[in-house]
């Protein structure tokens, strides 16, 4: 087989477990959970990747990764099943020298999968996760990576010092060049969050991965292991300022703000209009949406294959999904294929995918200005029964 | 399965909403363009050899049609082909179908008479989901020459049909009848017609060869009434939406609102797979008022609709006022706009304030690209 050499090739980290999504996740890898009406997470950074003009994705799938493959398929909606483009899942495997199994860690992951990297022969390598929200043009990244000449750039993104604690900080000199990397420092010295999005030099990487891997003590992981390391031995590393939209969606409450964010005039993450940075998702194959004559909808998205009877307000309605007459959802993200019958009423909620509510069920609850909102969650296919109720914050 | 496709992409007859396409490329029902049920059709019965027969303004189509990967197909020779005029052109001007399928005989004669042992001929005017393979088992227990797709409650005695069917109460055939006012108690031919390729390929020369080139009225009724070939008449039993008038376009463009004509074309069988075009779910303003219509993906609503079909990517201004219209895509109706019975083509600019007021048996059209 003929391999095209590739100046920059992308590996997208998407076996995490998620375990903080709960039960979104019980059985779904957390790369392929909806978003957004249409989207999965993963969409996000592999139109990235095509959008920046990378045509070549490793994605390394670990948990629960049917529903993933699937969706993934042969990468026709994001136009990567060409002769010389291509999105290739890469599971863990048995090695002939029994020196793998699971993945044991990110950089393991990384390093498991040399190979495939090494068919491409590029200069550059960017590693992604599977579970940020964000447009970004990764092609800029790569290009003031190789303007510096450094061997690692790691995208960073300026958090309010009270919460720069919660994260990976990257204390930079005047030049961006990187002294210093403290996970989840007490007393921060910056606010340079790591985004966990980063650019390689392969040579630079390959070489560190086969030294980290020789190290009985490393767990194996690109924070806590390989960006100290590299420090350690003086390579120059940068940080790249992102100022534009970008959110972990890794809990409940961040995936459903990250839901709402997409609502609005205009909204503070657009995903509308933006022709050069499209999100492509896989065709659902449906038809246009039903608007009956008593439904009533305000500031909400309604994606294709959808019927709407009742009222919805400030939500997202996925693709496929029914609200029957009279019923009422507020304030709540309806993944694909839910149900929700005549007379229920759905507050502060996410309904996994093929979720029902039946008829008069109440999910969720209201809330004043300053309260503290709790996130009711039900899991795939969970069914709420008639005239039952699932209380705020509460999981099904 | 052993059978093959033939679409006829057929030639405008909608004025100005057919004046740069064909009847295939006609957008309908919010995301679709009207092959898009045919082609489902045959693809969801596992047919890949198909062939598209359009005659001129065939652009819109091929862009449309791609690389055919959204039906699962896939273009070339034994699978999805292209029968243009260039490809096959041996008279200039083409009088009937007869003369296409002639010169379509290259595409016909493809593989073995075994390996595509029968015919499926469609017509893009005339829009159903159908359970093709079990017309094709239709024909083949009924051992006739011919199957012809049928559809009762069209004819009316107003319709000018193509081809019509009336049969006796043993079910025998009574009489046909082509290009005519056909009474209620006729049968409408879908243009959907079932035959061996062996059957098809003789007839057409024979047909050409006497310089009949008119494929109702030679090779169907001809045929018949010579005692040449026998028929089976196959009643469709589904929706059949025959679009072949802008009134009657107009008038199905708002029927597939009703829940069981939209469940029924949409799903009865299979769905209906189209050209993916990226855009983000609809999203419905502070202000709106939607109420009974059908909305395509992209949509940017803060003004008000009824009772109509809006298609990707159109944009209702705050104050807007829309009734009984039909808008095609990437189409702005601007603030503060009143209309009724209204089509308006793709990308159309309906100017802040503007009034346009047609009727269901004369929808206004505005020409695509147009500003008014």
């Amino acid at each position: 087989m003929y391999f095209q050499k590739k100046r920059c090739i992308a590996m997208l980290l998407a076996g995490g477990q998620g375990s903080r999504l709960k039960v979104l996740t019980e059985k779904t890898a957390k790369p392929a959970v909806p978003f957004g009406g249409k989207y999965r997470i993963i969409d996000f950074p592999l139109s990235n990747c095509v959008n920046s003009g990378i045509d070549t994705v490793g994605i390394l799938t670990q948990y629960q990764p049917l529903e993933l493959n699937e969706y993934i398929g042969n990468g026709q909606p994001w136009g990567l099943n060409k002769t010389h483009s291509r999105a290739q899942v890469l599971p863990p495997y048995e090695r002939y020298d029994k020196k793998s199994g699971w993945y044991k860690g990110t950089a393991n992951a990384i390093y498991q999968n040399i190979d495939f990297i090494d068919r491409y022969d590029p200069e550059y390598v960017v590693i992604l996760s599977g579970d940020h929200i964000y447009k970004m043009d990764y092609a800029e990244m790569v290009a003031y990576h190789e303007k510096n000449e450094a061997s690692c750039t790691i995208a960073v993104r300026n958090v309010p010092l009270a919460e720069a604690s919660r994260f990976g900080i990257l204390n930079t000199n005047p030049d961006n060049s990187i002294y210093e990397f403290e996970e989840k420092p007490k007393q921060p010295k910056s606010t340079n969050a790591s985004m966990g999005i980063y650019v390689f030099t392969w040579k630079v990487l390959r070489q560190a991965l086969i030294a980290d891997e020789e190290n009985p003590d490393s767990s194996n992981d690109f924070g806590k292991n390989i960006i100290p390391s590299l420090l350690n031995a003086g390579h120059k590393m940068m940080a790249y300022t992102f100022d534009g939209y970008w959110k972990d969606v890794g809990t409940i409450d961040s995936l459903w703000e990250a839901n709402m964010e997409l609502l609005g005039k205009e909204p503070e993450f657009q995903i509308r209009g933006d022709e050069r940075h499209k999100i492509f998702a896989r065709n659902s194959a449906l038809p246009s949406s039903y608007i009956d004559e008593e439904a009533k909808i305000y500031n909400s998205f309604v994606a294709e294959g959808s019927e709407v009877y009742g009222t919805v307000r400030h939500s997202i309605i996925s693709i496929g999904c029914t609200v029957g007459e009279g019923a009422l959802v507020e304030d709540s993200v309806v993944m694909p294929g839910v149900v929700i019958e005549s007379g229920a009423i759905v507050r502060h909620a996410i309904l996994g995918e093929n979720s029902k509510v039946c008829r008069n069920a109440v999910v969720g609850g209201a809330y004043g200005p300053k309260d503290k909102k709790k996130i009711s969650v039900t899991s795939k296919g969970a069914v709420v029964e008639e005239n039952t109720v699932l209380a705020p914050g509460d999981m099904l | 399965m052993n059978v093959m496709g033939i679409i006829f992409a057929n030639d405008a007859t909608m004025g100005d909403l057919t004046s740069k396409r064909t009847m295939a490329s006609l957008p309908f029902g919010g995301r679709y363009r009207q092959i898009d049920f045919h082609l489902s059709n045959m693809a969801a019965a596992g047919i890949r050899h198909i062939g598209i027969i359009s005659r001129h303004n065939y652009q819109s189509l091929m862009n449309h049609v791609g690389d055919a990967e959204e039906w699962g197909l896939e273009l070339g020779e034994g699978g999805l082909e292209f029968l243009t005029p260039y490809a096959m052109s041996t008279t200039d001007r083409y009088r009937g179908k007869l003369e296409n399928l002639y010169n379509a005989m290259d595409f016909l004669e493809y593989g073995s008479d075994d390996e595509d042992e029968y015919v499926i001929v469609a017509d893009s005017s005339i829009l159903s989901n159908m359970d093709l393979p079990a017309i094709l088992a239709a024909h083949i227990e009924s051992g006739k020459d011919i199957t012809v797709v049928t559809k009762s409650g069209i004819a009316n005695g107003e319709k000018r049909l193509d081809l019509a069917v009336k049969l006796d109460s043993k079910g025998g055939i009574q009489d046909i009848a082509v290009d005519y006012v056909a009474p209620a108690d006729y049968l409408a031919s879908m243009d959907t017609f079932v035959m061996s390729k062996a059957f098809l390929k003789h007839h057409v020369k024979e047909c050409v060869a006497r310089d009949k080139y008119h494929m109702d009225r030679d090779l169907v009724m001809g045929l018949w009434q010579h005692g040449l070939a026998s028929l089976n008449v196959y009643e469709f039993e589904g929706i059949a939406l025959f679009n072949e008038s802008i009134e009657e376009y107009f008038r199905n463009s708002l029927a597939l609102i009703d829940k069981e004509v939209r469940h029924d074309l949409f799903g009865a069988h299979h769905p209906v797979f189209t050209k993916v075009r990226d855009r983000v779910p609809s999203y419905y303003g502070e202000n709106c008022e939607i109420e009974n219509c059908l909305v395509a993906d992209g949509c940017f609503l803060e003004g008000e609709a009824e009772d109509s079909v809006l298609f990707r990517q159109v944009t209702i201004c705050e104050g807007a006022e829309v009734e009984h219209c039909v808008i095609m895509n990437d189409t702005v109706v601007g603030e503060g706009c009143e209309l009724e019975y209204v089509i308006l083509d793709k990308n159309v600019t309906v100017r802040p304030g503007s009034r346009l007021i047609g009727t269901a048996k004369n929808p206004i059209i505005v020409k695509r690209g147009e500003t008014v």
